[in-house]
């Protein structure tokens, strides 16, 4: 039974010339990046943007990958900075003109109420803080990996663990409130 | 309270990803690992345009000079090319901005070097 190649041994294949080594970690990863992308982002359309600006990024900038460190955290890393630059520009538009940018989804309360434990989740995380919300999501995609997960964000580990804290005890009085809501 | 907070640890890790946008990773390979192929690399786009200027500004001294004017020009361009490439100092000074082109392109964006891009089909291989 052949093992599945390491992203290290894949990084150094495309480097070498070969294209399906790239194909293979696009396929590992893009669903997990676009996942960052959309609870950091909150739009389909944007999330996509920065999905393919990052795999984009990491394409073009391979040679700059450090042998022996983990491609998720460097791809999930660029996908951030993608997210936060778009952010900073909506906030840059958001003071010149109100742009209607929001799906036409119902928002996160009614969410909440239905009774489907993922949508109420996913909902619970939509209602929180960006900062909190994009360290569950990393938390959700790479475990109790705090040290990537700090490395991805920029911030000191005490930092995340902290946000990690509060973004748990938030979701659980969402999650508890939602409960009431319900009955 | 650990239970608690197990359930939520729990919740999270049973949590399906989004579903990403159809066609959204034929879109990133095809700009990343299967994009197509330039029709001319860098270094043969450079040779067709300085060729390019070299026939014009030949066909203007074959226009403006008639034929004595264009052979004179070519006999004086090949002496003072013969004099400058036989110079030590000339060929280093184009070693130098070569070399200088080369580094450079590592910072461009252009493809990584020596990893050559997917040729397509039509392509033949060189």
């Amino acid at each position: 039974m052949n093992a599945e190649p390491e992203d290290g041994n894949l990084v150094a294949l495309t480097l070498r010339g070969n294209p399906d080594a790239f194909a293979t970690l696009v396929v590992r990863y893009d669903r997990a990046v676009y996942h960052l992308a959309y609870r950091t982002l909150h739009d389909v359309e944007e999330a996509r943007d920065a999905t393919q600006e990052a795999f984009f990024k990491a394409f073009r900038s391979l040679r700059t990958f450090r042998p022996g460190s983990k491609f998720s955290t460097w791809i999930f890393a660029i996908a951030y900075h993608a997210c936060c630059d778009r952010l900073n520009r909506r906030k840059r538009y958001a003071s010149e003109e109100l742009p209607e940018r929001a799906d036409s989804a119902p928002g996160p309360e009614q969410q909440a109420i239905a009774l489907d434990e993922a949508t109420r989740l996913r909902a619970a995380i939509d209602a929180l803080p960006e900062k909190y919300r994009t360290v569950i999501t990393l938390f959700h995609l790479q475990g109790k990996q705090y040290e990537e997960i700090a490395s991805v964000l920029g911030l000191p580990m005490g930092t995340v663990k902290t946000h990690l804290f509060r973004a748990k005890e938030q979701l659980r009085r969402l999650l508890g409130e939602a409960e009431v809501t319900e009955s | 309270m650990d239970d608690s907070h197990d359930a939520l640890e729990r919740a999270l890790f049973a949590l399906p990803l989004e579903e990403p946008p159809a066609g959204l990773r034929a879109s990133i390979l095809m700009a990343t690992a299967y994009r197509p192929a330039p029709a001319f690399s860098v270094w043969e786009l450079a040779l067709l345009g300085a060729l390019g200027a070299i026939g014009i500004w030949l066909v203007v001294l074959l226009a403006l000079g008639g034929g004595s004017l264009f052979f004179q020009t070519l006999s004086t361009i090949g002496s003072v090319a013969a004099r400058a490439l036989s110079n030590a100092a000339t060929l280093a000074w184009l070693a130098a901005g070569g070399a200088t082109a080369l580094w450079l392109s590592l910072f461009t964006g252009s493809q990584p070097l020596l990893a050559t891009p997917y040729r397509s089909q039509g392509r033949a291989s060189r």
